[in-house]
């Protein structure tokens, strides 16, 4: 059982390590600094101003930082064995997240492409994950070590939804066609409520409520 | 009085002198034109030879053709007469990117009916003969063509006319024929698709609105190429690839004037175009990839 545990455990690891692998990938096409090169090439409205250019920056060279908690974080032996890592590891994700991943989020959010309820999605996204992030750390603070797990937990399902928005955008555009807009209206929702909800799931059948 | 009448019947039998070799300068030339009616039209251009000058238009449909070369069956083309003088036939045809002139003889056939044989230069491997009759008072033209060389995938072609003329306007707009078929070698072998035009297409008028991100962010790739192109093919441009010319040949105003358009396009055109390539490219690298 033990086994099949560590198997399962190693084979998610591998799985998050092509992910980050391609989000990695995308954050090179920025190097070096440009303003009209990938995603920037139909934002050419916004980039002009100074604000949005500086947040779209911030938040795709630190968001890649987040992501090596995901490797960090979820294993007892190295909460239990190797604690500083656990610890360098979670103030990485914090200081990233708190600092620049997420107010960058929010700000570009207001911008975001599909519209209205699109930029919605985004900038609540934002104020979520950092309102998360922050109580956790908290918790930690009162020495509540199940409500910091939980918390952490809620904030990792939002900071995942980099991976799941766009791992959705992908199949939905294999299996149905739809316009571009219409993808990014429904994956603006999509990659994080259901990180959410999946989370939730989770923490109350852990701790049953 | 005697010298009188002697000097007026010399003029008299001068005068008669003067008419008989009028009658006989008018009788010769008779002969002379029924001698040569099946080859030349020795008298000066009428009117309704000029009126023979400008554009004809329509399918050029093969008639002879080899289906393992990949034929293209059908363009539009556009048979221009330039110029007729003595029995000269001068005049260029449009068609699938090009543009090549023609040469060759003019007979009146009566009726005000006209014969034409004419031949492209030679020198292009595309050129041919055509053969082809005028009907200046229906204003069509109609014949065939042959290739100079037999081993291209269509050898022989035929086509009916009608004269059209050509005029840029920039609020002609695209035909419900758009969204009717599927992009030309659109199939994709991963998705077991084709790729189709939709209704978008053809509501977005590109010459005569000025475009903005939330216009266009939201179309197919393909959708975005025809409105785009539609510029062009108001302009008159003649396509190279069969992608886009497929399409704006089925268009009832569209006729093949010109091969470069660049330097006729409106600013507004010019702007709208480079949006529009800007996403049809980002919509090309980033529609199916992971990735926003």
């Amino acid at each position: 059982m033990r086994t099949l545990k560590i198997t399962i455990y190693l084979l998610l690891l591998a799985v998050y390590a092509f992910f980050c692998y391609l989000m990695a990938a995308i954050t090179m096409q920025y190097i070096p600094i440009n303003t009209d090169v990938a995603f920037l090439r139909i934002k050419q409205e916004y980039v002009t101003m100074i604000h949005y250019s500086i947040s779209f920056f911030i938040h795709v060279f630190t968001s890649i930082f987040v992501l090596i908690a995901g490797f960090t974080q979820f294993s007892k032996t190295i909460r239990q064995k190797y604690y500083w890592i656990h610890q360098s590891s979670g103030w990485l994700y914090v200081v990233a997240t708190l600092l620049f991943a997420a107010p960058s989020g929010l700000i570009i959010g207001i911008y975001a492409n599909g519209g209205f309820w699109s930029r919605i999605g985004f900038c609540l996204l934002a104020v979520l994950w950092f309102i998360f992030t922050l109580v956790a750390m908290w918790r930690l603070k009162q020495k509540n070590i199940i409500a910091h797990q939980q918390w952490m937990l809620r904030s990792f399902a939002l900071a995942m939804s980099a991976i799941t928005l766009r791992a959705w955008k992908y199949v939905i555009v294999a299996l149905f066609h739809p316009p571009p807009m219409d993808v990014y209206r429904v994956v603006a929702w999509l990659g994080w409520v259901l990180n959410l909800v999946i989370v939730e799931v989770y923490i109350y059948r852990k701790w049953k409520g | 009085m005697k010298k009188l009448f002697i000097y007026t019947f010399l003029l008299g039998i001068l005068a008669a002198c003067g008419e008989t070799e009028t009658a006989q300068q008018q009788e010769t030339l008779q002969q002379t034109e029924q001698i040569q009616q099946p080859q030349q039209q020795t008298v000066e251009i009428p009117e309704n030879q000029q009126g023979m000058y400008g554009y004809y238009v329509g399918m050029f449909e093969a008639e002879e053709f080899k289906k393992n070369k990949k034929p293209s069956y059908s363009n539009k083309i556009n048979i221009a007469i330039d110029k007729i003088e003595d029995g000269k036939i001068e005049g260029h045809s449009v068609i699938a990117g090009n543009s090549r002139p023609f040469s060759g003889t003019i007979t009146d056939k009566g009726n005000n009916v006209y014969a034409v044989e004419a031949k492209e230069p030679g020198d292009d491997k595309y050129d041919g003969t055509f053969s082809f009759i005028v009907d200046a008072t229906n204003k069509s033209l109609q014949g065939t063509w042959v290739a100079n060389d037999k081993k291209l995938a269509v050898t022989k072609r035929k086509y009916n006319l009608p004269k059209k003329v050509f005029m840029y306007k920039k609020d002609l707009e695209l035909e419900e024929s758009v969204v009717q078929d599927i992009f030309y070698d659109s199939y994709d072998d991963e998705q077991g698709t084709f790729e189709i035009p939709t209704e978008q297409a053809i509501l977005i008028n590109a010459s005569n609105t000025e475009l903005k991100p939330e216009d266009i962010e939201n179309l197919y790739k393909g959708d975005m190429e025809i409105i785009r192109n539609a510029i062009y093919a108001r302009h008159g441009y003649t396509f190279k690839y069969r992608r886009m010319r497929y399409i704006f040949d089925k268009i009832s105003w569209y006729i093949p004037v010109h091969t470069e358009v660049k330097d006729m396009l409106t600013d507004l055109e010019k702007k709208n175009i480079d949006l529009l390539k800007r996403y049809e490219k980002h919509s090309e690298a980033y529609y199916d990839a992971y990735g926003r």
